[in-house]
């Protein structure tokens, strides 16, 4: 089996609280694998340990026990993020700088320059249909357009790994439909995407292996035909059925020894619907 | 995966970070304190117009060396003091340290931006300076000129020369980097407090707490060794105090500056390799507080 490219063992990590004897445990003896090519979904509520656990994964973080490891490196040495691009939850940037000059700091912090690095700018911009706003500042950004930014700063060097804290959180539908997209594309394109949210089902379709965290324990993990298969059950979709045709089929699954348990309308998700009536009225572009 | 490629040290990364930290301290708009600097100037050659003129020079000097020892020391201090805290409560630093970016690469590229900036606002500010004291000059010398106009030119001659004297003093060049390692020191300084400290008020407070025990620690060093004698204990003692606080005495040589004084080749020596020392130690401390703290 090829190496994982996240691999988490026996992690532990304690927050001591100042001038108190207790003392808060955030993440507790959490083992989680990710394999290459894999979209992994952290869920939780909130203060459930997300955020810690990938920030220990990145080092910025140092861990009470255990160890995590990316590509095989051990996350406390510099080189293991070589490999990884990070996008933090609600991030800021430096306000002063454009989206351009803003790729090109971040560029260069991962080593890149000249035109290969001019190239990668406007890829990335592009990319993160930013290309408009090269020029302008960031501190006029909305709060969809930062995380584009950021989304493009944690791609700029072309990690095999992308960590996204809360990807989703405070961004309008239209601005998340967007990001999930991009998570897909990176999906397609081989990427491994480790990522955390509170908002279930936006993760539902773009992750293939979830794990739940409650209290900073792992209490639930798999792949997402896995935990959501309903055992047992298996739903059919009809267009034009009439009346008689569905007691036809009541009767046949009883014959057959099953069952109906249900039969409704199916409905268009409350997204969906936001996402066609604001497209129409050019909302959505922006 | 470029597995063995990641080097310890680059400079591409911390001059990403230099460049990142003088754009962000030159929108802040700390060259104020320059044009400050430039009325002071002003205002107080209008004032000394009264004066004979070797008094003038003598106070456009003292204030003018005093101005840039207050001014640069005060820029280092605000300039670093929140930079570390602004980018910790920010979250930048989240982005920043999670490109392979060590964090001692990280506090370099920063300190060096402010000790970029500070070299700068030296460099303006001793042009302003000189090109007052040419002003000056030009002015008093024309008016020797003029007043003398009758006097044998071997008398003319030496008034220019006293005029030439009383402006141009060689020692002024190292007098002016002896301010600029002072500042140097004092943002390292406040780099370091800042690595642990919980709010910006702290860190000034302590930062100009340790300016002043420097200043008077060489004075309180000799009280000492007065009143005890020189045991070991209290030599060890006072080797640690010095060793903590700089003594920032060594670094006032502006007054025999402007006193004509020439200043020592070790005097001058002994400042600046101290300046060195202990901007690079006061670096290596806040590495050692910053690799270990959470973020
Ligand atoms: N630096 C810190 N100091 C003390 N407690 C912390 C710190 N960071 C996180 N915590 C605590 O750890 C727990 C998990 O937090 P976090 O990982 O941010 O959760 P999530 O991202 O799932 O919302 C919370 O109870 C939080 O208060
Ligand atoms: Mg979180």
């Amino acid at each position: 089996m090829s190496e994982p490219a996240v691999a988490v063992t026996g992690l532990t990590k304690v927050f001591p609280v100042p001038l108190q004897r207790r003392s808060i445990v955030a993440v507790r003896d959490l083992n989680l694998r990710v394999d290459a090519g894999q979209v992994y979904g952290l869920l939780g509520p909130n203060g459930s340990g997300k955020s810690t656990t990938l920030k220990i994964i990145l080092g910025l973080v140092s861990p009470t026990r255990g160890k995590t490891e990316i590509f095989g490196h051990d996350s406390s040495r510099v080189a293991s993020r070589e490999s990884v691009g990070f996008l933090p939850e609600s991030p800021y940037f430096y306000k002063y700088l454009t989206a351009a000059e803003t790729l090109r700091f971040y560029g260069k912090l991962c080593g890149m320059r000249g035109e290969r690095l001019s190239a990668r700018i406007d890829e990335l911009l592009e990319l993160v249909r930013l290309t408009e706003a090269r020029n302008r500042r960031l501190r006029g950004f909305s709060k969809g357009m930062l995380q584009r930014i950021g989304l493009a700063q944690a791609l700029a060097h072309e990690p095999q790994l992308v960590i996204l804290d809360e990807p989703t959180a405070g961004v309008d539908p239209a601005g998340s439909r967007e990001i999930r997209d991009l998570i897909l594309d990176l999906k397609q394109r081989g990427i491994t995407v480790l990522l955390s949210s509170h908002l279930l089902e936006q993760v539902q379709e773009v992750c293939d292996r979830v794990g739940i965290l409650a209290n900073g324990v792992l209490v639930r993990e798999g792949t997402m035909t896995e935990l959501l298969a309903v055992q047992n059950q298996t739903e059919v979709v009809l267009e034009g059925a009439r009346p008689e045709l569905l007691t036809q089929i009541a009767a046949l699954a009883t014959n057959a020894g099953a069952r109906v348990i249900d039969q409704r309308t199916p409905q268009t998700t409350l997204e969906q619907l936001f996402l066609e009536a604001t497209e129409r009225s050019g909302d959505a572009s922006r | 995966m470029k597995d063995s490629a990641h080097r310890a040290l680059s400079f591409g990364r911390i001059s990403a970070l230099t460049a990142n930290t003088l754009t962000e301290l030159t929108r802040l708009k700390v060259f104020y304190v320059l044009l400050l600097f430039a009325l002071l100037l002003i205002g107080s050659s209008a004032f000394m117009a009264r004066l004979s003129f070797q008094q003038e020079f003598q106070v456009l000097k003292d204030i003018s060396l005093g101005a840039m020892s207050i001014f640069t020391s005060l820029l280092a201090i605000v300039a670093t003091a929140r930079m570390l805290p602004q980018d910790l409560e920010d979250r930048t630093i989240y982005t920043i340290l999670a490109k392979p970016v060590a964090r001692f690469e990280y506090l370099v590229g920063k300190l060096a931006g402010v000790l970029l900036l500070l070299l700068i606002s030296t460099l303006l500010m001793a042009l302003l300076f000189a090109a007052v004291l040419f002003a000056r000059e030009y002015a008093a010398l024309a008016e020797v000129t003029r007043q003398m106009s009758s006097a044998p030119s071997e008398q003319l001659h030496d008034a220019v020369q006293a005029v030439r004297n009383a402006t141009f003093n060689p020692d002024l060049l190292p007098g002016i980097s002896i301010i600029y390692l002072k500042a140097c020191l004092l943002a390292s300084l406040t780099l370091f407090i800042s690595t642990f400290a919980t709010t910006n008020i702290f860190t000034i407070v302590v930062t100009v707490f340790v300016y002043f025990i420097g200043h008077i620690q060489g004075t309180a060093r000799e009280f000492w060794l007065q009143q005890n004698g020189g045991t070991a204990l209290s030599r060890i003692f006072l080797g640690v105090v010095a060793l903590v606080f700089p003594d920032l005495q060594l670094f006032d040589f502006a007054d025999d500056v402007v006193a004509g004084a020439s200043i020592p080749f070790t005097l001058f020596a002994n400042a600046a390799g101290l300046g060195c020392f202990y901007t690079v130690l006061y670096l290596l401390l806040s590495t050692a507080v910053f690799s270990g703290r959470e973020l």
